[in-house]
């Protein structure tokens, strides 16, 4: 008879339990949102170069009058690096937001932010690099609602 | 003798990489902190509960940016607090450091073998060593690139927008050296981390206890030379060192060595003086 509490050994396997529930789980967001491979919790950091150096976010604010790209300011550099590993509607949405409130801060009307998620591929043969969008989402603001691409 | 070591390390990583946001990280160091000094607190089932409620707070406070081995210190940190409320605690936290440090390999090898697919073909360190500067000094020193091959190198990688082609590429400088280098950080790691999860996932026995062991030690020893992730280093030397029996003082020691080890290579810029000292020495 197999005695499941008795040598407490159960009290092993929780943990591994965990980390193969998070690391599956993490697989799954890297094919279906984006997600970068190095993040998650699934180890696969140091095996392929979709990882933050090679990702970037790119803020793009219209109004009536003009359309202008941020450079993405330091106030809002961990939104924009959450929005660059893990393009989900809502790190877009709240970086897109944060945006908004930063202009309208300084005095600058804003109809809408777009935000895009830009990843650097490379091919091997010869070695070159090239950019590719991940994800554009556009964040508009009154009397216009929000939506993503 | 080697649970309480192991413990006493294990609070000593949270301490020197101090993670999380305020909120959190004052809380983290005074937990590890008491766990330091007090040995009542130090072996509490509660402190480590507290410290792994505190690390998973963190690391969904921060989520995605967490690196791995925060996702591992914190089921380390699960796998004492169960340990330390067992009868045999040594031996509940040997299984789970044995099944944890596997099973994370395994998932390592899985990314770089079958689901990357930029690893195998060489194209993960081609680019990496060519283009992270944290790494120049030790493509210097490995690869025999100067460092105008490498300012050269990495503007010739720069991105072009999606379609795009000049006309004249600018083509890469990838002497033999560096050739050599790729192929044996690829295979090398491969190889030593498939190792790893082979000799951690095999049933318990002396053999592969040994095996266990050695392959855990090289792959610190070697890897945390170079990668700047002493943390994780740490962390993999601490829950191997819980798998010592309580006659293994020797082994023992060879992990506490390589733990400083570690240390002095995350604070130490060796390659660094080591190019320093190759290009002073050189005859112009």
């Amino acid at each position: 008879m197999l005695h499941v509490g008795g040598t407490g050994q159960w009290r092993s396997w929780p943990p591994t339990a965990l980390l193969l529930f998070i690391a599956v789980t993490q697989i799954l967001l890297t094919r279906t949102a984006d997600l970068s491979p190095w993040k998650g919790g699934g180890f696969g950091m140091f095996a392929t170069t979709d990882g933050t150096a090679f990702r970037y976010v790119r803020l793009f604010v219209d109004t009536p009058e003009r359309s202008d790209e941020l450079a993405v300011p330091q106030s809002l550099e961990d939104a924009a690096l959450r929005a660059q590993l893990f393009p989900s509607d809502r790190f877009l949405l709240r970086l897109g937001e944060a945006a908004a409130v930063r202009e309208r801060r300084q005095g600058r009307s804003v109809s809408s932010v777009r935000v895009e998620v830009w990843k650097i591929e490379f091919s091997n043969t010869p070695l070159r690099s090239t950019e590719r969008k991940l994800r554009s989402f556009t964040v508009h603001f009154e009397p216009a609602p929000v939506s993503g691409e | 003798m080697s649970v309480q070591l192991a413990l006493r390390l294990t609070a000593l990583v949270l301490l020197l990489r101090p993670m999380g946001p305020w909120t959190l990280r004052p809380l983290i160091l005074a937990a590890a902190g008491l766990a330091l000094l007090s040995p009542r607190v130090l072996m509490s089932s509660w402190t480590w509960y507290g410290l792994t409620a505190l690390l998973a707070a963190r690391i969904v406070a921060d989520w995605p940016l967490p690196d791995n081995h925060v996702y591992l210190l914190m089921y380390w940190c699960l796998a004492i607090s169960l340990a330390l409320g067992a009868a045999t605690p040594d031996r509940v936290l040997m299984t789970s450091a044995r099944l944890l440090i596997g099973t994370a390999f395994l998932m390592a090898i899985i990314w770089k073998g079958m689901l990357s697919p930029d690893y195998l073909d060489g194209r993960f360190f081609r680019v990496t060593w060519l283009t992270d500067e944290r790494f120049g000094d030790a493509v210097q020193l490995f690869g025999q690139l100067s460092q105008p091959q490498l300012d050269h190198n990495r503007v010739a990688l720069r991105p072009m927008p999606e379609g795009a082609r000049l006309v004249h590429p600018p083509s890469l400088e990838e002497p033999s050296a560096f050739r050599h280098l790729v192929l044996a950080s690829t295979w090398g790691i491969f190889t030593l981390e498939a190792l790893v999860a082979v000799a951690f996932l095999c049933p318990p026995g002396k053999r592969s206890s040994m095996a266990q062991h050695a392959a855990l030690l090289c792959f610190c020893g070697m890897t945390y030379a170079i990668a700047p992730v002493a943390g994780f280093g740490w962390l993999l030397l601490t829950m191997g060192l819980a798998l010592c029996r309580a006659d293994q003082q020797v082994l023992r020691g060879v992990y506490v060595g390589t733990w400083f080890l570690v240390l002095m290579y995350s604070e130490v810029p060796w390659a660094h003086l080591m190019v320093a000292w190759l290009s002073s020495s050189t005859p112009i």
